[in-house]
């Protein structure tokens, strides 16, 4: 069977490798000090009693008054399950450090995250839009994204921060 | 006289329309000459943005969502997007109930491998032959979900605490009656396919991929298996009572193409073997437990995965106590085996890239959403 990690459990982890890497934890997942993040979780790969090989999941969450990146840590040989999470408070350039160079895995997640929650990973080898188009207004898995200016509602020719559909121009009769 | 050809690179789409894309998916690959020297993939062609509609919508709602996700196994997308409810809720199933998710789950494997094979066979250029003895397997397998949740693709038959309806009576007899000759297709199929010298020089030592970059790179299932770990989540963390069923994880040794075909077959003689242990000691009982139809979890958060066909299908869900998730992610094991796309088709021809897609078993609209 799998052993599940407490948030407590990854902590004491961290802390032990880097210490002061931890921000907090909860009883599922283990905050990380952004600053150290990118330290503690090529720590928490290296190190044998962790052995966090594997990078099941990343994804982003917005909570409102920060974002949160996720990621679920995986020991394949330990049969380990752990969850961390590194918070970005700047609502207008939020930004994390990529854990590309740690599980090559990451680029695909990061990118996606990147896309849909408009989270910079610093020092992702190529992060640009990946599921929708480039030049796509806004970044829809935020949570305020359905509040748009104008009353305007998602549809199509429709989309935050753009304006109403132009009128076709009128041609003179010849 | 002696004149020397010189080459430069340009750029080539494979797809979005390509029957080798396995959907409505685009390869952007430069090549040269016969040579790939870069391949970018271009997403997104079938994004209908799930998890934010998710969003809006209650638990029980979001089901045929999933079904939606991977179109080839709706009832594992089911399956694990249920057992992360139930963990984040904390319901317990029925053991009948779990008997009855782990026949679908296998059943939906073998019909979902049954394409997978056929098609990289297909790719292979083994044209036509091994894909229509393994749909007309599938085609099987379709009319037993008919039968039992009314609907052949997009089945939505997984609950909350449960599945939706019990089996109807003679829904054992058509799944004995399935399994014999599906063994024999396996054998045939093998047969036909896995000493071919063509299918050998069309798949062995293409799009190897070493054990190390498997794991680095996050992949998982038969993508993983085919590099030699033997990683199940099965085996390594039990849902739904698999500790039960007795079987074995096929492991490939080189990590090619050829290996992951071979480990796709076994996986489906291996599903066989659980369906028959499973309808042996189908447990009586309830099929489902009573759960409120405005689900409110408690705050909090859950990841809980499965064994897909295609590898670790992941479902991430944050609740506030309200009646629909506040956060809904799915862990696509389709996109995350892409991931090393570039790796597997940069150095080989252009024939080898489309086996090399073909052996991930892509499904888009896991990949798009």
């Amino acid at each position: 069977m799998t052993r599940w990690w407490t948030g407590e459990e990854l902590a004491e982890a961290a802390e032990r490798l880097v210490p002061g890497s931890v921000a907090r934890s909860t009883a599922t997942a283990c905050i990380l000090e952004a600053e150290h993040a990118h330290e503690a979780l090529r720590a928490l790969r290296d190190d044998p009693e962790t052995n966090f090989a594997h990078l099941s999941n990343l994804c982003g969450v917005d909570q409102w008054d920060r974002f949160e990146v996720v990621y679920h840590l995986q020991s394949l040989e330990r049969n380990q399950v752990a969850c961390a999470k590194v918070e970005a408070f700047d609502r207008e350039e939020p930004s994390v450090a990529s854990v590309v160079d740690i599980w090559h895995g990451a680029w695909i997640q990061e990118s996606e995250t990147y896309d849909l929650f408009g989270i910079r990973f610093e020092g992702h080898p190529n992060l640009q839009r990946i599921l929708l188009w480039d030049g796509y207004p806004g970044h829809p898995l935020r949570k305020d994204f359905l509040a748009m200016p104008g009353g305007l509602q998602p549809g199509l020719n429709e989309f935050a921060g753009t304006a109403a559909k132009p009128e076709p121009p009128v041609r003179p009769v010849t | 006289m002696s004149e020397i050809v010189q080459s430069e690179p340009f750029v080539m789409n494979i797809g979005p329309q390509h029957p080798s894309t396995h959907g409505v998916f685009r390869v952007k690959a430069t090549v040269d000459g016969e040579r790939v020297v870069d391949a970018e993939m271009v997403l997104g062609y079938l994004h209908r943005s799930m998890e934010k509609l998710a969003e809006e919508r209650t638990y029980t709602q979001n089901i045929p969502f999933t079904d939606r996700t991977d179109y080839l196994s709706s009832m594992s997308n089911n399956l694990g997007y249920c057992l992360a409810v139930e963990k984040l809720a904390g319901i317990e199933v029925p053991p009948r109930g779990q008997a009855i998710r782990v026949i679908m789950a296998e059943l939906q494997r073998l019909a979902s491998h049954c394409m997978g094979a056929g098609a990289f066979a297909n790719d292979t250029g083994a044209w036509q032959t091994p894909i229509m003895w393994f749909m007309r397997e599938r085609e099987k397998i379709l009319d037993i979900f008919e039968m039992t949740s009314g609907a052949r693709l997009t089945c939505n038959y997984m609950r909350i605490g449960g599945v939706a309806f019990d089996l109807p009576d003679d829904f054992e007899e058509h799944v004995r009656a399935l399994i014999g000759p599906l063994r024999e297709t396996i054998a045939d199929g093998e047969g036909l396919l896995s000493g071919n010298e063509i299918f050998l020089a069309r798949a062995r030592n293409v799009a190897v991929i070493p054990q190390e970059l498997a794991v680095n790179a996050s992949l998982s299932g038969p993508m993983l298996r085919g590099s030699g770990v033997a990683w199940d989540i099965r085996k390594a963390d039990p849902y739904c009572g698999y500790e039960q069923y007795d079987f074995d994880i096929p492991i490939g040794y080189q990590g090619d193409a050829y290996d992951r075909f071979i480990v796709r077959l076994e996986e489906m003689r291996q599903s066989l073997r659980i369906v028959e242990q499973a309808l042996e000691a189908l447990p009586g009982g309830p099929h489902s437990t009573e759960v409120p139809l405005a689900l409110r979890p408690p705050a909090g958060e859950a990841y809980a995965r499965i064994e897909s066909p295609r590898g670790e299908l992941g479902y991430y869900l944050v609740s506030d106590e309200g009646p629909s998730p506040y956060r809904f992610h799915i862990r696509p094991p389709s996109l995350i085996n892409l991931s090393v796309l570039k790796e597997m088709t940069v150095g080989g021809s252009i024939a080898d890239a489309i086996v090399a897609l073909g052996s991930i078993d892509i499904v888009v609209g896991e990949i798009d959403r």
